[in-house]
């Protein structure tokens, strides 16, 4: 009876649909991937030229930007998050009052009031081009004005590899170095310092092959030409608007999980780590955090999930996105409307299975680890 | 001869260092060095803030002025809060006409004084009055706010609305005042609480019916002036829409939980596939696929309006969310209880519906309230579709005349009216699940 019912209720939209795009004279089909897209946008990861560029490299410029603001503002709620999190359960009341008060007030405004505050009430207000700020003082290697965030490209010289190839070393190294440390402790129980070996190796050798080789880079400084700056790497107000929303709104989200992680530890493992005599900053870290990952990772993997979800209110301050980008203005260019619309959900489908695939393993893992 | 001192001596008071401020004060903000030096570091910040806030919302701020000029001649440094009063109107009620704005109120009151007695811990059958709201309430505010011809079934509906509103009212008086339900004080009055079960029952519905009948004659005599759905906005709007979205997201949840555990294979595939599908793309693309689709899979010359269109994609979108926590609760919940039911002779619809799914909303409550949170919050995203909620009010601000570029003072005000609404849910969902397991024992 069910399948009945669903068949009938599938045919009877799918014929209607067809009917009204006949009607309507409406254009079906994927041909339009292939066909140029008349528009320019402000903000792209590849080349494209308006005019030349096809609506398939709209839709894959849609897509970078989306991942790239997401991207990034996961990393940065992540970190925020963590902290944030960790200050709620701090001895000092002040501090995780605080704390209480940033999660309070970020969870319960609208995120998308917060994105356009951002963008209208803080980015816009900039100082105009002219008078921008250099907050690199003075090298104007970094510079922020209205019209954007404004980056000085680095230009690889010729012995540039050099420093690279030192640098991939230097971190293989440490992950080396750590790994014996570790088996010392395991056999003998001697304690080896690695954080500071291996942050001087990494930062330090490259340094020395850097100017050793001559400091092979140079710099692309963004150029005041008429009205804007050129000739660099930059990104666009609505960019960093949505960035800044989007991190701060999922960093109290995700201080929350990790304070509910944080807590789900039993008590008496904080009181053991400190009875072996740990101090506080590494009974968290060598006892409290990783046996709270379990219960932490879930909640915070659906919050990236969430974080490329609402990356999609870019529509809002006109950040080209791939929602306001290809499901809106080649949508209301070229008028495929089931396809576009299917392939940018397809698209967000994609994203969230790939997350939840890796949701799964982790899973399993940690449970095969439990039991 | 031992010596026992048979009187209990008194109890030591607690060291001052425990008990006194002073002592608080040492242990939670100067317990060593780097704390103390956290506690001024914070106390700075916190002075920062809230000075900033102060000076510049406050004590700076233009509360009365003609446009926004006026606001700047009088002080450059603070808010110009006269903007948003100006707008307040609109705001709440969008653009509603002004002399029927009393029909959006008696509305709201009307829904208070319905959902009152579910606080009131004298009055009995709550389960009837929640009830009773998301059946008959519904038609009568509906066409309360819009007007118009009244159709049949409308009509009945609000009919029921209205006598269902007085016998709860009713009730709730009764229970206020005789601690006792409505129905067993209209028995006492008629003299008939020891008549048979059936004469009982017959007697309230003949009740019940007397009032329907004047309720509904009454109900013709209304004419309220048709105000079109385009008129709708602000906090009205929103709360419109979260509303019926709060109202029917859980009933749709549950339904879609209990087909994605079917046994029915092609049940179980659509249920999954549809909440999948749901929860893995944004509202935002939901909302464009219900503007931009919907009216391709109708029937031709079938228009629906774009409001019509918004609350159904909020519907759906919401019912997945709430699917899932409805199955996480149903998980919860151990087998013997199931095997329970199943002994005492219930059916899969009595297990569900008395034993199963009581326990596993209970459980739930949290989750559930959080996702209506997010729900209201996410109204929001109606203004992007060009739908003047209370952001998109909020935004038009800064297109009127006299407020031109008035950004900062509506989004704050907005953010502010959101962040008590949903705060105070939050708090109330917190008190409601310590109410409800107070009870449990762990």
């Amino acid at each position: 009876m069910a399948g009945w019912l669903a068949g009938w209720l599938a045919w009877y939209l799918v014929s209607n649909t067809a009917h009204n795009l006949e009607v309507r004279g409406m254009n079906t089909g994927f041909g339009f991937i292939d066909s140029s897209a008349g528009f320019d946008t402000d903000f792209k990861l590849i080349d494209y030229t308006p005019g030349i560029g096809t609506y398939g490299q709209i839709f894959l410029i849609g897509i970078l930007n989306t991942l790239l603001v997401s991207f990034m503002a996961i990393i940065f709620s992540t970190v925020l998050g963590f902290f944030v999190g960790v200050m709620r359960l701090s001895h000092n009341w002040l501090v995780a009052k605080v704390a209480l008060a940033y999660v309070e007030i970020f969870r319960n405004v609208p995120l998308l009031i917060q994105i356009v505050f951002w963008y209208i009430g803080v980015f816009s207000l900039l100082p105009v081009v002219k008078k921008s700020l250099d907050l690199l003082f003075g090298t104007g290697n970094l510079i922020l004005n209205n019209r954007g965030f404004y980056l000085s490209t680095p230009i690889p010289g010729d012995l540039f590899w050099m420093t690279s190839v030192t640098f991939v070393g230097a971190v293989i190294g440490a992950v080396l170095y750590r790994r014996r440390a570790r088996k010392i402790q395991d056999s003998t129980g001697q304690q080896t310092k690695t954080l500071l070996p291996s942050l001087a190796a990494i930062i330090g050798l490259p340094l020395v092959v850097y100017y050793l080789t001559g400091q092979p880079l140079a710099w692309d400084v963004p150029m005041l030409k008429g009205f804007n700056f050129v000739g660099d790497t930059s990104v666009p107000p609505s960019f960093l608007a949505l960035l800044v929303a989007l991190s701060i709104y999922h960093a109290a989200h995700i201080a929350e999980s990790v304070r509910a992680g944080i807590l789900s530890v039993n008590r008496g493992q904080q009181d053991a780590g400190m009875g072996i005599g740990l101090k506080p900053g590494k009974v968290m870290r060598l006892v409290i955090i990783p046996q709270a990952m379990p219960a932490i990772v879930p909640p915070l993997i659906s919050n990236w999930m969430n974080t490329v979800k609402n990356s999609s209110l870019a529509i809002a301050i006109g950040y080209p996105d791939v929602v306001s980008l290809f499901m809106q203005t080649a949508l209301n260019q070229a008028g495929y409307a089931v396809e576009m619309v299917g392939m940018t959900m397809a698209f967000y489908m994609l994203v969230s299975l790939t997350i939840s695939f890796f949701l799964n393993i982790y899973n399993k893992r940690v449970q095969l680890v439990e039991r | 001869m031992a010596i026992v001192n048979t009187q209990r001596s008194p109890d030591r008071p607690a060291p001052i260092s425990e008990t006194s401020v002073v002592g608080w004060l040492q242990r939670n903000l100067f317990s060593s060095v780097f704390n103390t030096l956290l506690t001024i570091f914070m106390l700075f910040i916190i002075y920062l803030a809230v000075k900033g806030i102060l000076v510049w919302g406050l004590f700076d701020a233009t509360f009365i002025a003609e446009n926004r000029r006026e606001c700047y001649d009088k002080s450059l440094t603070g808010a110009c809060w006269a903007g948003v009063i100006d707008w307040l109107d609109n705001i709440f009620y969008g653009r509603y006409p002004r002399d029927q704005i009393w029909r959006i109120n008696a509305g709201g009151l009307l829904l208070v004084l319905w959902m009152l007695p579910m606080w009131l811990p004298r009055v009995r059958g709550k389960v009837l009055v929640g009830a009773t709201v998301v059946v008959f309430y519904p038609f009568l505010a509906g066409y309360m706010f819009s007007g118009g011809e009244m159709g049949m079934l409308t009509q009945i509906m609000a009919s029921g609305a209205i006598v269902s509103f007085a016998l709860i009212m009713a009730n709730m008086l009764v229970g206020l005042c005789k601690d006792m339900g409505l129905n067993s004080f209209v028995l006492e009055v008629f003299g008939k609480s020891k008549a048979a079960d059936k004469t009982q029952r017959n007697l309230l519905l003949a009740l019940v019916a007397a009032l329907f009948v004047p309720a509904y004659l009454w109900l013709s005599t209304w004419a309220l002036e048709v105000i079109s759905w385009t008129k709708w906005g602000g906090l009205f709007l929103t709360l419109v829409i979260s509303g019926i979205g709060i109202a029917s997201s859980l009933p749709g949840g549950i339904l879609l939980a209990l087909g994605r555990r079917s046994e029915l294979p092609v049940v179980r595939v659509l249920s999954t596939g549809f909440i999948e599908v749901f929860r893995s793309v944004p509202l935002i693309t939901v909302l464009f696929m219900a503007t931009t689709m919907f009216p391709l899979f109708m029937p031709e010359g079938f228009v629906l309006n774009k409001l019509t269109q918004v609350i159904i994609a909020v519907i759906l979108f919401n019912a997945c969310y709430m699917a899932e926590i409805v199955r996480a609760g149903l998980q919860a919940i151990p087998k013997g209880q199931f095997e329970g039911a199943h002994t005492i002779g219930l059916g899969y619809w009595g297990t569900m519906g008395l034993i199963i799914m009581p326990q596993a909303l209970k459980h739930m409550i949290p989750n559930i309230v959080g996702n209506l949170i997010g729900l209201l919050k996410d109204t929001t995203l109606v203004s992007i579709i060009g739908l003047f909620d209370l952001l998109g009010m909020l935004r038009s601000i800064s297109k009127d005349v006299p407020w031109l570029g008035l950004h900062k003072e509506p989004l704050i005000f907005g953010a502010v009216l959101f962040f008590i609404i949903c705060f105070s849910m939050s708090k109330y969902s917190r008190h409601l699940e310590v109410k409800l397991s107070a009870g449990e024992k762990h």
